[in-house]
């Protein structure tokens, strides 16, 4: 599996989307929605860490916020990458 | 104080930062039946994370872990356990000791790895089949872990071959069942949830009725019907000041070297002073003995 998906467009949520990228390309996140304008950086910082925190090296993830606290994307990422690793999806 | 525990779905971010404030005495963050299949290791994780960082204010929080009969509930025990702002967990479908006994050695592996006192994670059993309603008073003293004991309703109705009436006739003798059961093990009956979200007068009703019948408190749905359960719950004012006579009355016969003395011109006996002491409890004006 190349994608994975977790979370959702409801309010106070996000949808994580997952894909693995070739070696060395590295982390690359982009966020669109709601809360981006504002918390695009601290949001990001909380991205890459959950990512380094999970050994992942090489990723494109992409964050459609609709207002998720920092606790709720923390989760959603670390869901999305697990599913892209475990195929669990 | 069990008055109220609400239920929160364990895969809704909203409702999970929320829930706290709503003022329930408990919260069921819920893996179980609120989360689809597809979402059993989103939800979790979700539920994990709110475990570790999340606001509770002074709820005391549990969850519902998936069924023993699944595949799901080792992985949501590890999940959970290991954070102190988890109280207990709620186990569904809970028919017999075994199965208590399974969850239990499961919390001990889980916490001695953890390094958390063994025993720290308590249990609040859900009984919704005829035959956990009769091994009730077995469930609920097959471990020290059980705090609570709670009929089902809808999976018990239809194990009843049933269905849910306004009533609730269907349900009588198994609450009744479940409070001398629970009473008998001293551990708490809570009841079932009202599903009739809009029936506040319903709500009131069956509120008052289960209270009669000496439940501790009831399973909550929706945040609106928190309020409702605790007035019917909360000692009235006459309840308090009537109370409050027969703690100070019971006290100073106690300090005259007297057993008993009359309040009111009623004899006041170790049983009354014992209830006015709980009525105070409830109150909120004496510490839990």
């Amino acid at each position: 599996m190349n994608t994975a998906q977790a979370g959702t467009l409801e309010s106070m949520d996000c949808l994580v989307t997952v894909s693995k990228a070739a070696q060395g390309a590295g982390v690359k996140i982009q966020i669109a929605g709601s809360s981006a304008a504002r918390f695009k950086s601290a949001m990001e910082k909380k991205t890459a860490e959950v990512i380094v925190s999970m050994g992942v090296k090489d990723i494109d993830i992409s964050i459609q916020d609709n207002g998720a606290l920092d606790i709720v994307l923390g989760a959603r990422v670390e869901a999305a990458v697990k599913r892209l690793i475990g195929g669990e999806r | 104080m069990r008055r109220t525990m609400l239920y929160l779905p364990g895969n809704n971010p909203n409702m999970l930062t929320r829930g706290y404030l709503f003022g329930s005495d408990g919260l069921v963050l819920d893996l179980e039946d609120a989360v689809a299949m597809a979402e059993k290791d989103t939800a979790r994780i979700l539920v994990q994370h709110f475990l570790k960082q999340g606001e509770f204010g002074s709820c005391e929080v549990t969850v519902r872990i998936n069924g023993v009969d699944t595949e799901y509930w080792k992985d949501d025990l590890a999940a959970v356990v290991p954070f102190p702002a988890l109280q207990g967990i709620r186990a569904p479908k809970v028919d017999d000791a075994a199965t208590v006994k399974i969850i239990d050695e499961e919390l001990s592996i889980i916490e001695e790895k953890n390094g958390i006192p063994v025993g720290r994670t308590k249990i609040f059993c859900l009984l919704e089949t005829a035959k956990g309603i009769w091994n009730a008073f077995d469930i609920a003293s097959a471990s020290p872990r059980v705090a609570a004991i709670i009929p089902g309703g809808e999976d018990l109705t239809a194990d009843l071959k049933t269905s849910r009436s306004k009533e609730g006739t269907e349900l009588d003798w198994a609450r009744r069942m479940l409070v001398f059961a629970a009473r008998a093990a001293g551990v708490d009956p809570i009841d079932t949830v009202f599903s009739r979200v809009t029936d506040d007068a319903g709500l009131r009703k069956e509120t008052e009725f289960i209270k009669q019948l000496g439940f501790e408190g009831k399973s909550v749905i929706h945040p609106n019907q928190i309020p409702i359960i605790h007035d019917v719950f909360n000692p009235t004012e006459q309840e308090i000041e009537k109370a409050l006579k027969i703690v100070a009355a019971a006290k100073e016969a106690a300090e005259r070297g007297q057993g008993a003395v009359s309040v009111d011109g009623r004899m006041v006996d170790i049983p009354v002073v014992k209830r006015a002491e709980y009525t105070l409890v409830k109150a909120g004006l004496l510490e839990v003995k």
